[in-house]
């Protein structure tokens, strides 16, 4: 119960101080102050510009194989300990990556002209 | 463990198969052969559990399969063929990745295998997102169709923020238990304390925003709308079905010792669950979306084998992943067949196409669970499951029975469409020997599990 | 011949399969035809299984033909009972449908959908002799739902009109309102006693009550079964389906909706007499909603118009005179007049069917008149049929209602009076009805006049037999001032347990039967003197209440119908985007320009679920975390 009762607290605290600020900080709004910041200089033209989705897939591709070598960082500690069978289980692991590799040079995922 | 690599395997092939296949005929017939296998694999495996081998836990206790889960995952391949056969068709006209597309559900069958047999929530976090992570693909698969993108962004996003509650829920019973074994789980009334009950509650959600609980449900009448139809078919079967085995393998096998203390909440949930589903189907102008909300309505039901914490409850869960995996099933390919998803798109089927319109009134019925088909006996089990704890429960047997009463209005709407009004039913594709054939296996099918659903649990041990 | 029962059901079962799979192709003669024989060779073999159990009450038994289920503590066999009780069920079902067959096979010559007709009929009588036979109530609840399905199917046959198939719906809805007081009294049995068949559960309650169980479970139980009768029996406050029900082809009222689906909450309540007789809360329940409805019912047919209505609300009210005799323990009563109204009331279901056919589908009173002259034999088996439910001596429906009333008179005087009060309103009624459309002068236009003729024969033997039937049947059950034997009650002894009936002396007895059909006379007499000028002006004060059905349909549509659908129109409202985007809308309003940074972060669709599903898991968790943990 007296949880309960901090709870309603906590949050009727937050909900009137984000009510009271809205409601009693004093508002101007000019041009100036609404276009975005851009470290002073003026800002040319929209942000959000069509951009060619080869860009996006290489930068996923070069992420989830970047992540994917991390793996082998524990496992060059570790090489003596896990002996045979941990070595047939990396072979494995590239073996899979090379799968997905292949995958997306066959595809033409990273063909950059079209 | 043959099933789960031959799955995983299965659907690199498939994969590797788009890049030399153009046809796309051959990867359905691909796609067929490769299920045959692995349905005749995992029988394979039940083979040897039923000769009294008893299964060994696998990579250090993570997996391990019993015969609850290698039957479970026998009949989600046959139903995963019986899907391919039904709407390989549609299937082949998405997009353009048909291989892709395959691929991606047998990975999606390979998170179902994990999540039949996790013995650690580390393995029930692979399989979440094994199963979940297709989904989003298949969900944005035609491309073109801006309902689509925005289904497979929604679902993308409104996922990733419950596999973090999934995470939350797994690291605070990390912090109680210290282990993630869920067989080395010991409650007892004196180590239940605010972090384990948080992160049974956090798994909750996370689990029942999967299988579209109220109110973690929003998401699905968007997703399951814009998501082309015949993921959308696999998406409220296959995918719900394995993912409540494994709620229900939580919930009554690891926290059945401290039911009290999450029963009221999650029959809570239940009733929220089949309210909202029912009463918002009702008003549907779409049968695509009617099923959408059905499907809510339907979990519902399945979250009484959970509340039930007792052997009852998986069988309940068996016939009734099978009931209503097949009579959905059923129900989207014939629902694909015509050009108009609205209820009027179903006018005159009776006069014009009488066996699509009479095998779409045995998928009805047994939605609506009448007896002799197997969703009747698939919602008596489920209530009879709750009704063996004692009549704690009774208001939710009675609320879900009256819910029930209700459900059977929207389903018989489109029976009244189609046999009590008049219209041209317009077909988008011809309808072949092949498929009437098919349509009448799953209706078979659904009449013999309400004739006979013993045959579903004979092979369950125990 | 108790191990071919499963033959019952089973020709129906393949009649609706032939008439179902092929009915584009099935010439009409055939599959009307084929209908006709499966009844024909079903009641040949319940004539069998019958005589069996007459000659011999040990020959029944349970026929075990395999399991649904059978694992663990759950075990529901497929299983027929066969016993006396049933055994008249099968007779009365396959006997009357039989005829009810036949009668359609002309009756429904020139519709279109003749073969589906037929195919829902076999299933219907197939669905409801596995209700009748299944040994346990999971079979019988199966049976149950097959019968509202026919129903539902077959009110709506003529599903050009709309409200033809609001009828269907209406009735179909009902039904599973009452279905659900049945599924629940079902878990609770399985629940209490660990079973549902009845040759492990009966014998545990008749020594008395079983330890542990309480009377309120019994009450309880007896109840929630009783919930599912009113829907299937229409009886109030779910009763309004049946009117409404008369949408359906004539024979089809004949034979669902007044001979043998209506009656199923009868049987099931006489099969469970068992569990009624441990319920003495229940069984007055039966006996008052009983009571209500017949009393209820009969004052509505007073006014009513049409001539199936008058019929429907008769049905109603004479349902309500079984649960009554159910009510006050006399099972056999019930079960008698079960029988003797199967009779007579599809005699006069389809002796108005004969009428409608030759007025060329006119079913108003106030067109008819004078239509014996035209069709003498419809005239005479009506008015023996009319006879036989105004309960006149030697016709079947006096024995049987007699027998109510004077069990009726045992338990409680008040119910007898009553229940006199209903019974003179059914003479009443019946009569005004027979006078307004047989006797007097034709009041129909020219070509109606024209068209009148006599129905063909395969409508009239099915009247004939009926009518023979209707005026014999009750000789199975003469009262105990006449005959030392009362056949049926012998005949019933072994399966049904008679509750706590006292035995009237001769003198009250035939102190009873006197006033009853003396005052019966006087209202046949009544009946007469106001239908001799028709005068059908506007009714109003109580006549016009009666006429418009005491206005329940209107309440229910306030009541009920209607908050349901607001509820569902806001639910989708704001369940749906729209709905959510508008509340967050409505609410930026509210608090105007202040939360205008907030409907900007919550006007993207995910958004608003998100959020809403955050506020539900934070209400979960807390009751989770605080009430119960």
């Amino acid at each position: 119960m007296p949880v309960a009762v901090q709870l309603l607290i906590a949050i009727g605290f937050v909900a009137i101080m984000m009510i009271a600020s809205h409601l009693l900080g004093p508002k101007r709004r000019t041009s100036d102050k609404l276009i975005n910041f851009e470290s002073g200089i003026p800002s040319i033209g929209n942000a959000r510009q069509p951009m060619a989705v080869k860009y996006f897939l290489v930068a996923i591709l070069f992420v989830l194989f970047d992540v994917e070598v991390i793996f082998f960082y524990p496992y060059a500690v570790n090489f003596r300990a896990l002996g045979t069978e941990g070595f047939y289980a990396v072979l494995m692991f590239v073996a899979f990556f090379f799968c997905g590799f292949f995958y997306i040079i066959k595809k033409g995922a990273l063909k950059w002209e079209d | 463990m043959k099933p789960l690599i031959a799955s995983a395997v299965f659907g690199v092939i498939m994969m590797f198969a788009a890049l030399s296949v153009k046809e796309k005929k051959t990867f359905t017939l691909l796609a067929t052969l490769l299920l045959v296998l692995l349905t005749g694999v995992n029988i394979y495996e039940l083979m040897h559990i039923m000769n009294g081998e008893i299964p060994e836990a696998l990579f250090n206790g993570m997996l391990k399969y019993g015969s609850f889960s290698i039957w479970f995952n026998t009949l989600m391949t046959g139903i995963a063929l019986l899907y391919v056969l039904l709407c390989g068709k549609h299937i082949e006209k998405v997009g353009q990745h048909t291989g892709e597309y395959y691929g991606l559900i047998f990975f999606i069958l390979c998170g179902a295998n994990l999540l039949s047999g996790y013995n650690n929530l580390l393995i029930l976090f692979l399989g979440i997102e094994i199963i979940s992570i297709p989904q989003y693909i298949l969900a944005g698969s035609d491309k073109r169709n801006l309902k689509s993108s925005e289904a497979s962004l929604k679902y993308f996003l409104m996922g990733a923020f419950s596999t973090g509650i999934l995470l939350m829920g797994i690291a605070l019973l990390y912090g109680a238990m210290h282990t993630f074994d869920v067989s080395q789980f010991n409650f007892m009334e004196h180590n239940v304390d605010a972090m384990s009950l948080g992160g049974i509650f956090f798994i909750m959600v996370a689990l029942g925003f999967k299988v579209s609980a109220a109110p973690m449900h929003f998401w699905t009448p968007d997703v399951y709308d814009g998501a082309p139809t015949p993921f959308t078919a696999i998406m409220a079967t296959i995918v719900k079905a394995a993912i409540f085995v494994a709620f229900l393998r939580l919930f009554s096998e690891t926290f059945g010792g401290i039911s009290q203390h999450w029963t009221l909440v999650l029959s809570i949930v239940t009733a929220l669950t089949l309210f909202v589903g029912n009463i918002t189907a009702v008003f549907q102008q779409s049968v695509k979306r009617m099923l959408a909300y059905s499907s809510i309505a339907q979990a519902g039901f399945m979250l009484f084998a959970v509340l039930a914490v007792n052997a009852t409850g998986f069988k309940g869960i068996i016939i009734y992943a099978v009931a209503y995996s097949v009579a959905t099933i059923g129900m989207f390919a014939v629902l694909m067949k015509l050009k108009d998803y609205t209820y009027d798109g179903f006018n005159g089927l009776g006069r014009k196409h009488p066996l699509l319109a009479f095998t779409a009134t045995i998928f009805l019925l047994s939605l609506a669970g009448i007896p002799l088909t197997g969703g009747f006996f698939a919602k008596y089990f489920v209530l009879t499951a709750v009704m063996e704890q004692g009549t704690g429960m009774m208001w939710l047997v009675i609320f879900a029975l009256l819910m029930a009463a209700i459900s059977a209005y929207y389903y018989f709407k489109v029976l009244m469409a189609m046999y009590f009004k008049k219209g041209e039913p317009e077909l988008a594709i011809e309808v072949t020997t092949g498929d009437r054939f098919f349509l009448g296996l799953a209706a078979a099918a659904i009449i013999v599990i309400g004739v006979a659903p013993d045959i579903l649990l004979a092979w369950l041990k125990n | 011949m108790k191990d071919l029962v499963y033959l019952v059901p089973l020709f129906p079962l393949i009649g609706f399969l032939i008439n179902g799979l092929f009915w584009k192709s099935m010439p009409k003669k055939i599959s009307g035809l084929l209908a006709s024989v499966a009844m024909l060779a079903s009641f040949a073999v319940s004539l069998g299984i019958f005589f069996e159990i007459k000659n011999n009450p040990a020959a029944g038994g349970v026929v075990h033909l395999f399991d649904f289920i059978h694992s663990g503590s759950l075990h529901i066999p497929f299983a027929f009972q066969v016993d006396a009780l049933s055994s008249l069920f099968l007779l009365i079902i396959t006997g009357v449908g039989f005829l009810i067959h036949v009668y359609s096979t002309s009756y429904m010559h020139d519709d279109p959908g003749f073969t589906k007709y037929f195919a829902y009929l076999n299933f219907f009588v197939f669905a409801m002799l596995l209700l009748v036979l299944g040994a346990n109530y999971v079979i019988m609840f199966i049976g149950w739902e097959g019968v509202g399905l026919a129903s539902y199917l077959l009110i709506g046959f003529w599903y050009k009109r709309k409200d033809y198939t609001n009828a269907s719906k209406k009735a179909f809805i009902m039904n599973r309102i009452g279905d659900l007081g049945f599924l629940v009294g079902m878990f609770l049995t399985l629940y209490h006693f660990g079973t549902a068949s009845y040759g492990e559960l009966f014998p545990k309650l008749i020594a008395g009550l079983p330890e542990g169980v309480s009377g309120n479970t019994m009450n309880a139980i007896a109840i929630c079964f009783f919930i599912g009768a009113m829907g299937k029996s229409a009886q109030i406050p779910l009763y309004t389906w049946l009117p409404d029900a008369m949408a359906g082809p004539t024979p089809v009222s004949a034979l669902i909706h007044a001979a043998t689906m209506v009656t199923a909450g009868i049987y099931m309540i006489a099969r469970s007499s068992a569990v009624y007789n441990l319920a003495p809360i229940a069984q007055s329940l039966v006996a008052i909603i009983g009571l209500a409805t017949a009393l209820f019912a009969a004052s509505i047919a007073l006014k009513q118009y049409d001539i199936k209505k008058v019929l429907a609300y008769s049905t109603v009210s004479q349902l309500g005179y079984m649960f009554l005799a159910l009510g006050v323990g006399a099972y056999t009563s019930a079960v008698f007049h079960v029988m003797t109204h199967a009779f007579f009331k599809a005699l006069l279901f389809l002796g108005s069917g004969s009428v409608i056919h030759a007025m060329g589908g006119e079913q108003d009173l106030r067109f008819m008149g004078g239509l014996g002259k035209k069709m003498r034999i419809t005239q005479i088996t009506f008015l023996l049929g009319c006879l036989a439910i105004a309960g006149i001596p030697g016709f079947s429906g006096f024995f049987s209602k007699d027998e109510i009333l004077a069990a009726a008179y045992a338990k409680n005087p008040v119910y007898y009076y009553l229940g006199l009060a209903g019974a003179l309103m059914t003479a009443f009624y019946m009569f005004r009805l027979y006078f307004y459309t047989f006797t007097g002068s034709f009041r129909g236009t020219h070509e109606q006049e024209h068209h009148l003729h006599e129905s063909p024969a395969a409508m009239i033997i099915p009247l004939v037999l009926l009518a023979i039937l209707a005026v014999v049947g009750g000789y199975v059950g003469l009262p105990e001032v006449f005959s030392e034997h009362h056949l049926l009650n012998e005949y019933l002894a072994p399966v049904v347990q008679n509750f706590d009936v006292h035995h009237l002396t001769h003198e009250t007895e035939w102190m009873l039967m006197g006033l009853s059909v003396g005052l019966i006379v006087v209202m046949i007499l009544l009946a007469y003197g106001r239908t001799k000028k028709p005068d059908f002006k506007e009714n109003t004060g109580i006549a016009k209440v009666l006429e418009n059905k005491w206005y329940v349909d209107e309440l229910y549509d306030n009541v009920i119908v209607k908050p349901m659908k607001g509820l569902a129109v806001v639910l989708d409202k704001y369940a749906e985007r729209s709905g959510i985007d508008g509340i967050v809308n409505g609410v930026g309003r509210l608090v105007s320009w202040g939360s205008n940074r907030m409907r900007l972060l919550q006007n993207g669709q995910v958004g608003t679920y998100i959020f809403a599903m955050v506020v539900g898991v934070v209400l979960l968790l807390a009751v989770g975390l605080l009430i119960v943990g």
